[in-house]
């Protein structure tokens, strides 16, 4: 809601800046954006004579004027061509300041001196209108400020008005409003006017639609002239963010931006018969005020006269009936409309519009009767019009005002401070309620146009507000509970540490992707279900829920390339999504649960019936140079090993098997198990994969575990040792280049040797002086007993693992 | 030359020997020579016993006394020959300092978690829990449940992601305030941290950002103490001098509705070109108020009996405010020049 502080004091006298008035509003009721200024900020404009005007002798597109400004002739240059000698306008003079302009000082263009400057409506503030100089009539006086006629400068707030406060969407209302605050007096105008125009009962009004319409008023204003506003009204609308149009359209605006109340006029000689307020039928097709034809449907409030629509209710009006130059009388539409219908119907249309969104808030009906009557006066006294006497009413089920008990010991306990009871009851009558004691209690009689007052806690905040929430002291509750992380929760917050620890960065990608994640990843083994698909994603490209978190990364890992990153770790913990659909007999419970919450009758937990398994994991993908090498340590590059290891540290006890992802390297990838379950994978990208993500040629490696199987930092338990010294021994095999190695290791753990402490792969080496076909293995074991070890201890306890080396995998023991 | 006089000559020979040796191993073949097994003063104390009688005690001390005096020049020579080898040693192998270390490599939280994770330890300081809920939601417990039925227009200002037949992705973290509700019997103290998704793209709008509420159900609750909460987390959060106002808000489940400021930590007010604050002194911080009694109501506590604050923040934009981050896009896109910052 845009307040023009010029237009504010029409109802409410106060004496404080705009800054002033932002904080008392911020703190006391709403929100305020801004503080907009319009026209003159500082300095003098007036009435200025054109005596001489002409081109200027050295500029093709310049002018210049010999104006009388009052007793003294000055010289303007101006870009203008639309002054004239005898017009009389606006000067600004040399000194002042214009709002977007800056200083105004004497100047010399293109050689002529020019003193101020003749001013467009827009530089006064008073439309947009920038294409000449405003041509003043003869009732302003030559020499005079214009000041005196209208204001020339205007300072607007724009308050962010909470949804909840349709009556803050008119002045009279924020007026009301800052007299609670400032704990003073508002007032309304009154309204007078002529009647004895033609009568309105030569019309029909018809409500078919009652549901929808709970109130409708018809009046008639006839012999209309409607030409153009007065500059004060216009340049109150136009600072309130409206464009001035005409005579009876800026005067329906006028008096919706005071009361809050949307106004619709019809020119009457366009509507045949009267108005029938009903649903459009199905296909039904209306031209609209800004030209357009579109379809409605059964569901949308129609206004139609005997023979086809006029306006769609409460969202714009017909072009067929529209007021135009010509118009000499209008029906005046002052009406409430159901305001879900409202939004509905807009939304259904996309066509929201300033009187869509006031209507949907759900207006006061008792509104009508006061901006009816203003909106004649304004019809009667700027466009010569006359109204008829009669005034068309459907309002079968007028609001009464509510009542709304108040304790006060409940407003103490909720607002946490003392508050008397007449203070309370102060604040309630300065928002206009009625109040009484009762029975202990403040019985509080609502009016209606506070629609959001409805209980004890809601008038609560209203005395909150007003006696200011600063009175609010601050404590703090005294829990007798223990907080803390879950088990789980305190194992997702270390997984995060150690893996930034390691050196990972932690990111956060959305979850949305295109169908091509799914092909992309899924490869020939397509999954026959379905990802989970939003309704209205922003774009194709971010409509299904993420099945793995992997796609995210990768895009994530493109970018960084894009951008001449070298490489880098990357780890994100989220969550996936999966369809878990009920059954097909089950499928209404769901929809009646997610509806509604209940799960009543013979259904499964609600857990089933919300259709969509989520599970939390980790994901990470190692791309290109990892770690640089420094002047002592080499370059650490992705691949599988790098990612492996990761896993290891997150999932001790994991095993490796091979296992085929599509979107995985098939001879550098693993199947990771743990628990006898799988718990993720991990591997090199598979080269296709990563040229569909941009990643081509670069050795990316990736991993994606649920969290349920990791444990960062497993508890530990004390095993017993002895002190007496380890001895180290290594060992060199020979094996077949397919002997794997992981198996090698099994074999000697199964040995269950009594005294093997340790044992450390430390070599792989394949080429001469070994066979082709071969390769070498060698381990180094740390041999631990309950006494000192012998050498023969040591060296049975070696041959018996070469042993089983040989036998197993016919390994030969490398000599040294 | 009689003995004593040769004795005397051959320590004076290998003292001025010991003292020219220039290095441990000179050293030692002083010994050798002088002390050694078939050195010459060795040899003479060997003969001794042929000495005649008179003559024996004489050289034999004269003997001892010279072995004794080589060998204390011998150890002392030496002792001063070690330190200087040890220290010309030591100083051939001096490295560059200045060369960088072996690279231990720092990782990086997301600057979002690193907000989460400070204000759920404070929350949990307080005795709070965690508690967490699933980010597809029902429309029932996205809405419904906290006082926005069908229809209503917050549900357009919310600009909601639909999935199938009444499934939304969550607009915000409350549905896990009704969940909780539901769940157990008052007092509830929980702290609950989560992605939420809103169909919106701009430059100050990502479709996904995180939240951060609070829920406290309990007997007796007030704004008070709503205040005092949020008052120490600020003042935690931002610093001791942290100063918190709150203004009039609206909000579909709680009534009152507040808003909290928390004044500027970067000019405290005193700067009116202050690039945080834009010269306001204040920065918006976060959204709260005492739970509706309709909330209440709707998962069966009984709104005489029980009261509650709850309270939402956005952690994103506290990161924002916190580390200087001019825009919010920047979070969510991975990108490594961003998140090493962090
Ligand atoms: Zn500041």
């Amino acid at each position: 809601m845009r307040v023009p502080l010029g237009w504010l004091r029409d109802y409410i006298n106060f004496d404080l800046s705009a800054e002033e008035l932002v904080d008392l509003l911020s703190l006391h009721s709403q929100e305020v954006e801004g503080v907009e200024r319009f026209g003159v900020l500082d300095g003098e404009v007036v009435v200025g004579e054109v005596v001489e005007f002409g081109p200027h002798p050295d500029a093709d597109r310049l002018h210049v004027a010999k104006v009388d400004i009052g007793g003294q002739v000055v010289q303007i240059v101006a870009g203008a061509p639309n002054p004239y000698p005898g017009a009389r306008i606006p000067v600004v003079l040399p000194g002042s300041t214009l709002a977007g302009i800056g200083k105004i000082k004497r100047a010399r263009l293109r050689g002529l001196e020019s003193y101020g400057m003749m001013m467009s409506e827009r530089e006064l503030g008073i439309s947009d209108n920038h294409e000449g100089i405003l041509l003043l009539d003869d009732n302003y006086e030559t020499g005079q400020p214009v000041e005196e006629y209208f204001p020339v400068g205007e300072t607007v707030l724009d308050i962010d008005v909470m949804p909840n406060r349709p009556d803050l969407w008119g002045m009279i209302g924020v007026a009301r409003e800052l007299a609670a605050i400032l704990d003073t007096d508002f007032r309304i105008p009154e309204t007078r006017f002529e009647t004895g125009g033609e009568p309105t009962s030569d019309y029909i009004l018809r409500v078919e639609a009652e549901d929808l319409c709970p109130r409708y008023d018809l009046r008639r204003v006839s012999s209309l002239r409607s030409g153009t506003s007065p500059i004060w009204l216009r340049r109150r609308l136009y600072a309130a963010g409206m464009r001035p149009v005409s005579g009876i359209v800026d005067a329906t605006n006028y008096v919706m931006l005071e009361t809050g109340q949307p106004i619709h006029a019809f020119d009457a000689g366009k509507v045949r018969g009267g108005i029938v307020v009903r649903r459009a039928r199905p296909e039904e097709r209306m031209t609209f005020l800004d030209g357009r034809t579109r379809t409605l449907d059964e569901r949308m409030l129609l206004i139609s006269d005997e023979e086809r629509g006029v306006a769609l209710a409460g969202v714009m009006g017909g072009e067929d009936t529209e007021v135009g130059d010509e118009t000499t009388e209008t029906l005046l539409e002052v009406a409430t409309f159901d305001g879900r219908n409202v939004l509905e119907t807009s939304a259904r249309l996309g066509l929201r519009t300033d009187a869509s969104g006031r209507f949907e808030r759900g207006l006061d009906p008792n509104m009508v009767d006061y901006a009816m009557d203003r909106v004649t006066q304004l019809l009667c006294e700027h466009c010569g019009g006359r109204a008829a006497s009669d005034t068309l009413s459907h309002y079968p089920k007028p609001v009464k005002a509510w009542e709304v008990p108040l304790r006060i010991e409940r407003t103490e306990l909720l607002l946490g401070t003392p508050v008397s009871e007449d203070e309370a009851a102060k604040k309630l009558r300065a928002l206009g309620c009625e109040t009484r004691p009762e029975d202990g209690k403040i019985q509080t009689t609502v009016p209606t146009f506070r629609r959001d007052l409805r209980r004890e806690a809601d008038l609560i905040e209203e005395v909150g507000r007003l006696i200011g929430l600063d009175r609010v002291p601050e404590e703090l509750p005294g829990v007798f509970s223990p907080g803390g992380l879950s088990a789980d929760q305190r194992k997702v917050r270390l997984l995060r540490q150690l893996l930034a620890d390691l050196g990972l960065a932690e990111a956060i990608t959305y979850p949305f992707g295109p169908d091509r994640w799914e092909s992309d990843l899924t490869g020939d083994e397509r999954d026959s279900r379905e990802p989970i698909r939003l309704q209205n994603p922003l774009s194709a490209e971010a409509r299904n829920l993420r099945r793995v978190l992997l796609p995210g990364l990768l895009d994530a890992a493109a970018r960084n390339r894009s951008f001449g990153v070298q490489g880098g770790a990357l780890f994100e913990v989220a969550r996936v999504f999966e369809p878990d659909p009920p059954s097909a007999e089950f499928r209404e419970a769901a929809i009646r649960f997610r509806m509604t919450g209940e799960t009543g009758g013979e259904v499964p937990d609600a857990a089933s019936l919300m259709g969509v398994s989520e599970t939390l994991k980790v994901g990470a993908v190692l791309f290109g140079t990892v770690q640089p090498a420094e002047w002592n340590t080499p370059e650490t590059r992705a691949g599988f090993f790098e990612a492996r290891g990761l896993v290891e540290r997150l999932v001790p006890g994991a095993s490796f098997e091979p296992g085929v992802k599509p979107f995985l390297h098939p001879g550098r990838s693993a199947v990771i198990r743990a628990q006898g379950s799988e718990a993720g994978w991990v591997g090199e990208l598979h080269p296709e994969t990563a040229e569909k993500f941009e990643l081509g040629g670069w050795p990316v490696a990736v991993f994606e575990l649920d969290v349920a199987f990791c444990d960062p930092d497993p508890e530990p338990r004390f095993k017993p040792f002895v002190n007496v010294p380890a001895v180290g021994r290594d060992l060199a095999v020979v094996v077949d280049s397919h002997i794997r190695a992981g198996d090698m290791l099994a074999a000697i753990r199964d040995l269950h040797s009594p005294i093997l402490a340790g044992m450390r792969l430390f070599d792989l080496y394949e080429g001469s002086p070994v066979p082709e076909g071969k390769k070498s293995v060698a381990f180094n074991f740390t041999f631990q007993g309950r006494e000192t070890l012998t050498d023969e201890d040591v060296n049975s306890e070696v041959e018996r693992i070469a042993r089983r080396l040989e036998e197993e995998f016919g390994a030969r023991v490398r000599s040294s | 030359m009689d003995a004593t006089e040769r004795i005397e000559k051959l320590k004076t020979e290998a003292l001025s020997a010991v003292a020219g040796a220039g290095s441990t191993a000179e050293l030692e073949d002083v010994r050798v020579k002088y002390l050694g097994r078939s050195a010459e003063l060795t040899n003479t104390k060997k003969s001794i016993g042929r000495l005649p009688a008179e003559q024996r005690r004489e050289v034999g001390r004269a003997a001892n006394l010279a072995t004794r005096e080589i060998e204390e020049a011998l150890s002392e020579h030496a002792a001063r020959l070690t330190a200087a080898e040890r220290e010309a040693r030591l100083k051939a192998e001096a490295v560059d300092i200045t060369l960088p270390g072996t690279p231990y490599p720092k990782g990086h939280l997301h600057p979002t978690q690193r907000v989460i994770d400070e204000v759920v330890d404070f929350f949990v300081g307080l005795g709070y829990r965690v508690a967490e809920g699933p980010e597809v939601e029902t429309d029932y417990y996205n809405f419904t449940a906290l006082n926005i039925p069908p229809g209503h227009p917050a549900r357009m200002m919310q600009a909601t992601f639909f999935l199938d037949d009444g499934l939304v992705l969550r607009t915000h973290t409350s549905p896990v305030q009704v969940r909780t509700m539901l769940a157990q019997e008052p007092p509830v103290y929980v702290i609950v941290p989560g992605r939420v998704y809103r169909r919106d793209s701009d430059p100050t709008h990502t479709p996904m950002f995180n939240q951060i509420e609070g829920l406290a159900v309990d007997r007796g609750l007030s704004l008070a103490h709503l205040k005092g909460t949020l008052a120490a987390m600020a003042r935690s959060f931002f610093g001791e001098k942290t100063k918190t106002r709150f203004r009039p808000s609206y909000f579909q489940f709680t009534e009152p509705s507040v808003e909290m400021d928390v004044s500027c930590f970067v000019c405290g007010g005193s700067d009116p070109n202050c690039k945080v604050c834009k010269g306001a002194g204040w920065l918006e911080m976060l959204g709260a108020g005492m739970v509706d009694p309709a909330v209440l109501e709707e998962v069966g506590y009984d709104p005489e009996e029980y009261t509650g604050f709850a309270f939402g923040m956005g952690p994103d934009r506290m990161a924002m405010v916190r580390y200087g981050i001019p825009d919010l896009r920047l979070f969510f896109e991975g990108d490594l020049r961003f998140l090493r910052q962090f």
